[in-house]
């Protein structure tokens, strides 16, 4: 079995394991990051890209709004590379009841998100498609994130501070000698081999899996309440700003310019496994209704992939444990000394995105005193990205493409990825599946869903000889295999058609089908 | 102008809907029956994104065919063959190779025949265009794969390594390796469009260059494998390259624009010029104008508005999903676009599953249904209309691009349309 050894492993490669490898790396422990797939593969790849003003809080969960308007400021200082600064509206559609909106002012002042009242025609002149019959409309600083880039920014930086980011390394027991955690076993999946890291902590943020991790190190009822939600991409941007409704937290009620997309979201569903999240057909329903309240013609538009993910929610034993949405938004933190009289670990659950650099930051701070040592938090002060980056304009990889189409193929036309990004990536991830690259370089994410690039992504990986021609051939029938899971439950429109055309491609053209199969399963 | 399409003459017109392989050779069929040909269509036909062979059947329930004419029995009651018949199917390949000409395709054989895809796979087809035959899988037979560095959608490694591990049906390998070569369509482009690079491989002075690089990296005795785009006006550039180069060269079809389909469609417009058949291109058809259970014309609506052509016939070959004929809308109802005739099946949550290479996706069955005539049948089976008949890509009751008979559906369906339409006229 392999050996490694770390003062702390962090388990889990979301927001919140990212943010607190960086900050264990920053005060000065040796961290090691496990994560039994990808980073940014969990809740935090399946959201709707929001980067929180608070509004969204304001009325529900004061403190929360508070928390992510300083947090969306830091975010956008130390990693404005992975923001897009749309700005938001919070909107009174014709149906909805104005006496929310008295409240929602009152409470954005008392919370100091920054908010202010718009009329509807400005509303209008601002965001064209948006209902025209709105009675009220709030101007926030909702923004735009992207979660892996944000992610991988996080985690990049902890690896320059010394951290280890292990990806599909499956953690299969936490190891407890005389009531203290002293390591974790993991499988890599990629190579099939069983790895032993020593450890005097481990920092569970595992998310809906945190349970599951808690207890392996014995820790028992840690009952995590995956939160199930549908998004859907709608091709085009059909707002330049977020658009939340306003009324009480409801499913459908946001929207979200993302890149070359807009994601509505979400719904709120019990789930059992959060390694089984479906997208039901009622829900989407539901969605494109929603969509017409916010966008008249919505579900006219194209929509080009759904998704689900799970909110890791906290059972709280005060509320039914089937209605997740008013379960504490806020995080807990676990200190499983005092819990479950274990030592040297802590579990944290729940929380957002645009606050995942605070909660780790808690979480540190528990570790510390745990520890008994006082190690001061710099994760806000320092930048992420490079130094005179900025936020990003839906527009960028145009501008960038401009400058370098004389000398490189663009190999995902939706995307504008050329070649140049795609093999310098292979080169430093050689085992990622292009899944992995996907979420990192945005291929096969456009319209035609993987259809015209994913034969040259994969010919390019042969060619670069990033895997042999077996292995290629396997990721591509995966990589169309998981598109599929995206496509088939919204499958409608001119989507249908696109289905029909990428089909001829890799069934007619192709005949992927007829290729000798792998053995081996791709991972 | 708007207002009705005038007739010229008394002979009956047909109007053709769809400019796909089943629309243009109806066209060019009718018209040498002396029928009136108007061609309507919204797009540019689909044959410019095909494969560029003439597919029959290739595969069955997931299993090589090897000939497609005997297969037809086996097929369920629902398959579109089963009111096309062999006999058509045959005739209708015939006429194409016809249209064709030797130039752009090779003799009609019996048996498929396995040709190497962009990806290493190998494909059954029953015809192909000469510039493939040299492909044409046989045990033993050495091949060297060769790419361009500036054609971003083929890479020689991946059909290379593909085709090496691949055991041919009847046992025995090909001997295959791979190599590229660095010329770009036009000087100093690093990312030429197969279709750009067609037509530089049109010019002589780029052939030139190109027989150059490829006989660098070609060894005696090896068959060339090269990407799809060996000139595109000129349907005999690719012998002229394999003459000057001195081996035998075979072309591997890529993802579209398709360089061969381009071919055979401008090969199939030249002849509905010459034949002239009226067409009207970017004209979307919008309904009918029937009397009782007879079509008498059909609405367009063109850039300067709505137009009514009266007629006496419609050949309907407007394809299937892939054109947008064949919707679902966001409710998930199927419906037919253009006429809004009934289709097979229209609740598409039960059509659709989430196991992508598991069973077929019975969606993409869905069409209309025809009898033998091809005239489209409504809910309880009965012909809708004396006089509108259906081809290609709109039937039901096959999953094309899985079977790999495409073609053979367009071109029998087509073959019987016309038949339908001028049974006891004089034949030509």
């Amino acid at each position: 079995m392999k050996r490694l050894s770390a003062d702390v492993v962090v388990i889990g490669g979301g927001a919140t394991g990212a943010g607190v490898v960086r900050d264990v790396a920053m005060r000065g422990w040796s961290a090691i990051l496990v994560d039994k797939a990808d980073l940014g593969q969990g809740t935090t790849g399946r959201y709707h890209g929001l980067l929180h003003s608070g509004g969204r809080y304001v009325v529900s969960d004061p403190h929360s709004a508070t928390e992510c308007a300083l947090e969306n400021a830091i975010i956008t200082r130390i990693q404005p590379q992975c923001v897009e600064q749309t700005g938001g509206l919070f909107i009174v559609g014709p149906d909805d009841d104005p006496e929310y909106s008295d409240r929602f002012l009152i409470g954005a002042r008392a919370t100091g998100v920054p908010c202010e009242e718009i009329s509807p025609a400005e509303a209008l002149r601002r965001e064209p498609r948006i209902n025209p019959r709105l009675q009220r409309a709030f101007a926030v600083q909702d923004g735009a994130v992207d979660g892996w880039q944000m992610v991988w920014g996080a985690a990049r930086s902890a690896m320059e501070y010394g951290a280890q980011v292990l990806t599909y390394h499956r953690v299969t027991d936490v190891l407890v000698r005389d009531a203290k955690v002293v390591g974790v076993v993991a499988t890599d999946e990629k190579r099939g081999e069983q790895v032993q890291i020593d450890c005097s902590f481990v920092l569970n943020a595992g998310g809906p899996w945190a349970g599951q991790i808690a207890t392996m190190a014995g820790c028992e009822q840690v009952e995590v309440v995956p939160g199930r939600g549908i998004m859907i991409a709608m091709n085009h941007r059909l707002v330049n700003s977020v658009v939340n409704r306003c009324i009480h937290p409801a499913d459908g009620d946001i929207l979200v310019p993302v890149h070359t997309v807009s994601i509505i979201g979400t719904t709120d569903v019990r789930a059992d496994d959060p390694d089984r999240l479906p997208i039901p057909r009622e829900e989407v329903q539901q969605m494109l209704d929603a969509g017409e309240v916010l966008v008249p013609g919505f579900r006219e538009s194209r929509a080009v992939h759904a998704w689900s993910g799970a909110r890791p929610l906290f059972k709280d034993p005060r509320v039914s444990a089937t209605d997740t949405r008013h379960m504490t938004r806020g995080m807990s933190i676990l200190r499983h000394d005092v819990r479950d009289g274990i030592g040297g670990i802590i579990s944290i659950i729940g929380g957002k995105l645009t606050t995942y650099r605070l909660m780790a930051e808690k979480m540190v701070d528990a570790m510390a005193d745990q520890l008994g040592e006082t190690r001061p938090c710099r994760t806000a002060d320092e930048v992420i990205d490079p130094p005179g980056s900025s936020t990003y304009h839906v527009t960028h990889r145009l501008e960038e493409r401009e400058g370098d189409r004389l000398d490189d193929q663009i190999i995902c036309e939706c995307e504008l990825m050329n070649r140049g990004m795609l093999t310098e990536l292979m080169a430093e991830q050689p085992t990622a599946n292009f899944d992995d690259l996907r979420r990192q370089l945005r291929l096969g994410m456009g319209p035609c869903q993987g259809g015209f690039c994913s034969m040259r992504a994969t010919g390019i990986a042969v060619q670069e000889k990033m895997v042999d021609v077996e292995r290629a051939s396997e990721l591509m029938r995966l990589f169309l295999k998981n598109r599929w899971i995206g496509l088939w439950p919204i499958l409608h429109g001119d989507q249908v058609r696109q289905t029909a055309l990428d089909n001829w491609i890799f069934h007619g053209t192709f005949d992927l089908e007829a290729l000798p199969e792998s053995q081996e399963v791709a991972l | 102008m708007n207002g009705p399409v005038p007739r010229r003459g008394t002979a009956p017109r047909t109007v053709v809907v769809g400019a796909g392989l089943a629309g243009l050779v109806s066209a060019i069929l009718l018209r040498r029956h002396g029928h009136q040909v108007v061609l309507v269509a919204k797009g540019l036909g689909g044959l410019q994104l095909s494969q560029g062979t003439i597919d029959v059947l290739g595969r069955l329930d997931g299993r090589l065919v090897d000939d497609p004419w005997a297969a037809f029995d086996e097929l369920p009651d629902s398959h579109p063959y089963r009111r096309i018949g062999v006999e058509a199917v045959r005739r209708g390949v015939d006429v194409l190779a016809g249209l064709l000409g030797p130039d752009l395709l090779a003799p009609v054989g019996e048996r498929n025949q396995l040709y190497p895809t962009a990806v290493g796979a190998l494909r059954p087809t029953l015809v192909v265009p000469p510039s493939m035959a040299a492909g044409a899988a046989r045990d033993g037979r050495r091949i060297v794969i060769v790419g361009i560095d500036q054609v971003k959608d083929f890479h020689p490694e991946l059909v290379a390594g593909n085709l090496a591990r691949t055991e041919l049906p009847g046992g025995g390998r090909l001997q295959v390796r791979h190599a590229s070569i660095d010329l770009g369509a036009r000087p100093g482009e690093v990312d030429s469009s197969p279709v750009v690079y067609a037509r530089a491989l049109d010019q002589a002075h780029t052939r030139e260059k190109f027989v150059r690089a490829v006989k660098a990296v070609a060894e005696p005795g090896e068959v060339i494998g090269l990407p799809a785009v060996l000139g595109v006006d000129d349907p005999l550039a690719w012998a002229d390259l394999q003459q000057r180069i001195g081996q035998p060269v075979f072309e591997i079809a890529l993802q579209p624009p398709s360089v061969p389909g381009m071919r055979f469609n401008q090969a199939l417009l030249a002849h509905t010029r010459r034949e002239r058949v009226r067409t009207m291109l970017g004209a979307e058809v919008i309904g009918l104008v029937n009397e009782g259970s007879t079509v008498t014309g059909v609405r367009v609506q063109t850039a300067g508005g709505e137009r009514t052509i009266g007629c006496d016939h419609v050949v309907h070959a407007p394809g299937g999903f892939e054109s947008g004929a064949l919707a679902v809308d966001s409710h998930n109802r199927v419906s037919e676009t253009i006429f809004g005739l009934p289709v097979t099946a229209t609740d598409a949550t039960e059509l659709i599953h989430g196991d992508y290479w598991g069973a077929p996706q019975p969606l993409f069955e869905v069409g209309v249904r025809v009898d033998d005539q091809m005239r489209v049948l409504d809910d309880r089976g009965r012909a809708m209309y004396a006089n509108l008949y259906a081809a290609g890509g709109i039937l039901a009751g096959a999953i094309r691009w899985r079977e790999k008979s495409g073609e053979g559906i367009a071109l029998g369906s087509a073959v019987k349309a016309v038949d339908a339409i001028t049974a006891g006229e004089d034949r030509p």
